[in-house]
């Protein structure tokens, strides 16, 4: 890029924009102007907190679990009810929240309840084979005390005219909320619940049924493994999709969106992908000279992120250079915190 | 933001940056179809944002280690990717004007010497330099609410489809402005949660703005002398502000110039301005936003 920053890393004091030999005015009169307010606003002070910090909604919420259903094979259904029975911070449809479990493991689950149901949430859990988050929720009873965070809006329920939603096995729990208020509303939609078995699907009893919509229920086993043009149908213009489920489901409805109508389509996305295939390796702060190990599974960004936590990152996915930091050994100037790893050598980086 | 929103206004958005691409090859320097002042008009923006973002940025990298509230760090970071993601998207099409023979550097050193310099540390310690930082996101916050008016404008602006404006352009701009319109609140709240000085946010916004109406003035004027078509015939006339806002292909200045005074209202909050809903729902048709979420 020929106007990259760097090309603007040192700009001199505004020549005249007509091209007389002389500074530009405009920027001597700024120039006075700021001059002026920065003494202006130091009597102002610095950092007040108006409100003393915390807002709550970032604070860990202490909740117990009220009662454990098992609505389909290998799913476990929650409800959460804060421990000093106070109400729960409102939601809408596809809110999701962080549970935090006794071993410090933090894992993100859809809200699937009531949103005016004020006295507790629920979630549902799918156990995963060697899913350590899943079987710690599974191993939850009546009476369990877990904390939670949020919850937050990562898949956003927006008003449209039509709906299509496609929910693929647990991800019926955001898509369930959004059918109810679909069907509440005498909005029209069509509901797509799809799973390897009707065993294996959760709520089927819950579904909505309202003379807006229609609920199509269908299993791999009975059915076959549906195309994501099968899933997606015939949505006219003005119809909003949302989908929910694994990623390939995900992918297939995606790839069978029609070029026209271009219509809005929502999934659910989760935190980003887990490390895989990489092996320990260390960081060094050169400012503080610690060295930190990053264990195999782990992001030097998370490693840097417990010792500094005021560290900047964003995307976590390399392409945003928020987390970008000087880099002292090897040959790059910089390096992506969130992304970048050695086959076991050492960072050095300038923080 | 506010429990008084609409029922179906999404509420409390986990904000994230998206992997844009633009593609320009096929852009014509004139993008408005036979209308250059409505195209430089719209233009200034990429004068300004790359290093304005970059800007925005940096104040607040070093506003992190002041926040206590963990909800609102994760806003900050959310916001500061997408502001990054803006910046560099917007540098792009210097790069496509420099190409078409409109060098735009002189009138962006400008830029960069106001926000890197005039707006920069100061070489400040101590009280001082806190202080300065709590203007600087004060000013920020001023900044964000015309970027939320001109995002939400944007995202409305069907005239620029009818004048048969650049699909690629107006994805990246209508891209931008969702985000803009997605991320709304956290200036202010980040302004409110370590300072609200009220005296602070209004000064900052007259500064602000007023310096955000001079440089745009100057930016047309830059872009169309330098623009190597029209070779500095055609003069930017008050008119054609007039004429080109009553279109619908620039912002309307009287209905800009109302969304100021929202501002100063002591119980102002970004959420009741412009629509979460709409925004959202370009981003779920976007073709850029939707190439990066893979
Ligand atoms: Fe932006
Ligand atoms: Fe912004």
């Amino acid at each position: 890029m020929k106007h990259s920053s760097r090309r603007y890393a040192d700009p001199p004091f505004p020549r005249d924009l007509a091209g007389r030999d002389r500074p530009d005015p405009f920027f001597r009169g700024l120039e006075r102007l700021l001059n002026g307010l920065q003494p202006v606003m130091a009597r102002l002070g610095g950092a007040k907190y108006p409100d003393g910090g915390a807002s709550g909604a970032g604070r860990e919420l202490p909740m117990r679990v009220a009662a454990v259903d098992r609505p389909a094979e290998d799913v476990a259904a929650l409800r959460l009810e804060p421990e000093d029975g106070s109400p729960v911070r409102p939601w809408q449809p596809g809110w999701h929240l962080d549970l935090v479990l006794s071993s410090g493991a933090v894992r993100q689950y859809s809200l699937c309840g009531d949103p005016a149901d004020r006295a507790g949430y629920r979630i549902a859990v799918r156990r995963i084979p060697g899913g350590s988050g899943s079987g710690e929720v599974h191993a939850l009873e009546p009476g369990a005390r877990v904390a939670v965070r949020g919850p937050r809006n990562a898949f956003p329920f927006a008003r449209a005219d039509r709906y299509v939603f496609i929910a693929g096995g647990i991800g019926i729990t955001p898509i369930l909320p959004m059918a109810k208020a679909a069907a509440r509303r005498g909005a029209p939609f069509r509901l797509v619940y799809t799973g390897r078995s009707r065993a294996a699907l959760p709520f089927l009893d819950e579904l909505p049924s309202s003379p807006s919509g229609t609920v199509e229920v269908r299993s791999d086993d009975a059915d076959g493994v549906p195309g994501g043009a099968e899933l997606l149908g015939a949505p006219e213009a003005g119809t909003a999709v949302y989908c929910c489920g694994p990623p390939p489901m995900i992918d297939a409805v995606r790839s069978a969106l029609p070029d026209h109508p271009s219509l809005p389509f929502f999934w659910e996305r989760f935190s980003p992908p887990p490390v895989r295939g990489g092996v320990p390796f260390e960081v060094e702060l050169a400012r503080s000279g610690r060295v930190l190990t990053v264990p195999a599974d782990r992001s030097a960004l998370d490693a840097v992120r417990d010792a500094v936590p005021d560290v900047a990152y964003s995307c976590r996915q390399g392409f945003c250079g928020t987390c970008r930091v000087p880099l002292l050994s090897g040959t790059d100037d910089t390096v992506a915190l969130c992304v970048s790893r050695t086959d076991g050598g050492r960072l050095v980086v300038d923080l | 933001m506010t429990s008084d929103a609409p029922e179906d206004e999404p509420e409390h958005i986990v904000l994230h940056a998206r992997d844009v691409e633009f593609d320009w090859t096929r852009m014509d320097l004139h993008w408005i179809p036979g209308d250059p002042f409505a195209t430089h008009t719209i233009n200034v923006l990429h004068l300004l944002l790359p290093e304005g973002e970059r800007w925005f940025v940096k104040v607040f990298k070093e506003a992190l280690p002041y926040i206590r509230d963990e909800r609102l760090r994760e806003d900050v970071l959310g916001f500061i990717g997408q502001e990054a993601m803006h910046a560099e998207a917007h540098a792009g099409v210097l790069d496509h004007m420099d190409a078409h023979g409109l060098d735009p550097s002189p009138y962006v050193s400008q830029i960069a010497w106001m926000f890197r310099r005039l707006l920069g540390d100061r070489g400040l310690t101590g009280a001082k330099a806190e202080s300065w930082l709590m203007t600087r996101l004060a000013l920020v916050s001023g900044i964000e609410h015309m970027t939320a008016v001109l995002g939400q404008w944007v995202l409305d602006a069907e005239a620029l489809d009818r004048a048969g404006a650049d699909p690629v352009m107006l994805d990246l701009l209508r891209w931008h402005g969702a985000e803009e319109v997605e991320h709304r609140a956290v200036a202010f709240d980040l302004f409110m949660h370590v300072d609200g000085d009220y005296r602070r946010r209004a000064l900052a916004m007259v500064v602000s703005t007023g310096a955000l109406f001079a440089l745009w003035v100057r930016g047309v004027r830059f872009l169309m002398a330098a623009d190597p078509v029209t070779k500095g015939r055609l003069k930017p006339r008050w008119r054609d502000i007039l004429r080109t806002g009553r279109q619908g292909t620039t912002p309307n200045l009287w209905r800009l110039a109302r969304s100021v005074p929202e501002y100063f209202k002591p119980r102002f909050h970004p959420s009741q301005v412009g629509s979460t809903a709409k925004a959202v729902a370009y981003l779920a048709v976007s073709p850029a936003a939707r190439a990066a979420e893979h």
